[in-house]
């Protein structure tokens, strides 16, 4: 299918280097809408829509960063802690939105699961459905993500 | 073929054109009523500033992601545009704030930016000490080459240029606060706490080597000791140690005998760092603290200070805190904490001053 200049000029901000180190990308070859519908067969095939791991992702990070970067219990299942760096990150989108650089790490308390996101990771799922591409350092599997946080 | 022939054409056409009638002239920027500086047309703001070597503070050189070099545009300089306004509040907009970096120089303009900035300069540097605070902060050395010496004001920062390397196609400035001894002119200190997948500190880490050259501008900021009297209490986590060890230098060369209190929040023991020179601030200042403050312990750690967050020690030990100046380095998060918890203990606004990681 033919990508529009849009398309393709996004395409070229994801894999550049212009807003993180090695893009956001990876080294997936697929193109992002490619990565963006099998992501969402993914997530809505165990019943669940970007939108509410976004909520439930959100409420994590929300309750972790009272922590001031120490490790929270979020419930009898998950424990979290909030990293906040210097500055803020936009969104590789065309539309406002700029974000603070903070990650979320997340544990399971009964097995080794981890996940982590940034405030960017949140918005990109919940307005953009993109969990970024594979091999990129902030790419978020769904399947995997799922398990841990609900 | 025809179709394509016709594209090609048309795309030649319209780079001609370009050069030819939107070639813009010469254009004259004032600034502050004062300056005037005669600049090519066409470039942008920020561009055209940093050419006459008036340095406006941008972490993401001139790519309007960062939204740092904000100055006032009284005359020329056309409407906000749409990559300008996520960075704006709307009183900045009727107040005529801009992006320097975004702002095109099409015709002459006015405008206003703080007079220290006339102050900043470029510097070469050799990166001399690169030194593991923990297992994700270091500290780096650098000395001044041309110039060769550096004045700034204590508790101020410095951009550090990320040039372009194997993981990052463009070359970005981060900021970062400067740590070392102020007396020391002929070199800077940095510290440095690592960021997944940031540019920069991906470089610092990863690329950075003893010997290397490195361009810095600065210095920028307005975080400084006052000339009170008032006892100080220092709160700060991580990386928010530079400025805060600069400020102790500085008491310590001028003598200060100022009551200070230093609460340093850190995650775990290991996470503490540079707690010898603390303990010698201890020794050498007439009146210094330093309340080391660990949230979590290990299986076999042992820690005999404060535990829990940095917050709840300062609320727990900070003596008259009425009579006190608080000093904040450290993130969004841990500034927020600790607001709350000064503006309960009593101290207002005016008497509370931070370098917030924004």
């Amino acid at each position: 299918m033919k990508k529009s200049p849009q398309l393709e000029k996004l395409e070229e901000v994801l894999r550049s280097s212009k807003l993180v180190a090695g893009g956001f990308m990876g080294t997936d070859s697929r193109s992002v809408t490619e990565i963006i519908d099998a992501d969402a067969a993914a997530v809505a095939k165990l019943g669940y829509t970007p939108g509410r791991l976004a909520h439930r992702m959100k409420q994590i990070t929300d309750a972790a960063v009272k922590g001031l970067g120490t490790t929270v219990k979020i419930d009898d299942r998950i424990q979290a802690a909030v990293i906040e760096a210097k500055g803020s990150i936009v969104c590789p989108w065309p539309h406002p939105g700029h974000f603070h650089k903070r990650v979320t790490a997340v544990k399971s308390l009964d097995s080794a699961r981890t996940s982590r996101w940034s405030d960017l990771n949140i918005h990109l799922i919940e307005k953009h459905g993109f969990f970024e591409g594979k091999g990129s350092p902030y790419r978020i599997e769904p399947n995997d993500l799922i398990e841990l946080i609900f | 073929m025809v179709i394509s022939s016709i594209g090609a054409l048309l795309a030649l056409l319209l780079t001609v054109a370009d050069l030819f009638f939107a070639a813009y002239g010469p254009s004259e920027i004032t600034i502050n009523k004062e300056k005037k500086l005669t600049v090519p047309g066409g470039q942008t703001l920020l561009s055209a500033l940093t050419a006459e070597k008036i340095f406006i503070p941008s972490a993401c050189g001139g790519r309007g992601t960062c939204g740092l070099c904000k100055l006032r545009v009284t005359k020329g300089a056309g409407l906000v545009l749409p990559t300008e306004e996520p960075f704006l509040t709307h009183e900045e907009i009727e107040s005529n704030v801009r992006l320097a970096c975004q702002v095109k120089v099409r015709a002459d303009l006015d405008i206003e930016i703080p007079p220290e900035l006339f102050a900043i300069r470029r510097y070469t540097c050799t990166c001399t000490a690169i030194i593991d605070l923990t297992h994700d902060i270091r500290q780096f050395r650098f000395k001044m080459i041309e110039p060769e010496t550096i004045d700034y004001i204590p508790g101020q920062y410095i951009q550090l240029l990320a040039p372009v390397y194997e993981k990052s196609s463009e070359e970005v400035y981060r900021a970062y606060s400067m740590s070392g001894d102020p007396a020391d002119k002929t070199a800077i200190e940095v510290i440095i706490k690592l960021v997944p997948g940031g540019i920069c500190t991906t470089y610092c880490f990863e690329y950075l080597k003893p010997g290397d050259r490195v361009m810095l501008n600065g210095p920028y900021g307005r975080f400084r000791l006052s000339d009170s009297d008032a006892p100080v209490v220092f709160i700060a986590g991580g990386s928010g140690m530079a400025p805060i060890k600069c400020l102790l230098h500085h008491m310590k060369n001028t003598g200060s005998t100022r009551k200070a209190t230093y609460f340093f929040g850190a995650k775990t023991p290991r996470d503490l760092f540079l707690t010898d020179l603390m303990k010698s601030f201890e020794a050498e200042l007439h009146d210094f603290t330093f309340v080391p403050v660990v949230a979590e312990t290990r299986p076999g750690e042992n820690f005999s200070g404060e535990r829990g967050l940095v917050t709840e020690a300062v609320r727990r030990r900070l003596e008259k805190p009425e009579s006190c100046e608080a000093y904040l380095c450290g993130s969004p998060g841990m500034i927020d904490a600790a607001l709350e918890v000064l503006h309960e203990l009593g101290i207002d606004d005016g008497r509370i001053f931070y370098d917030k990681f924004e």
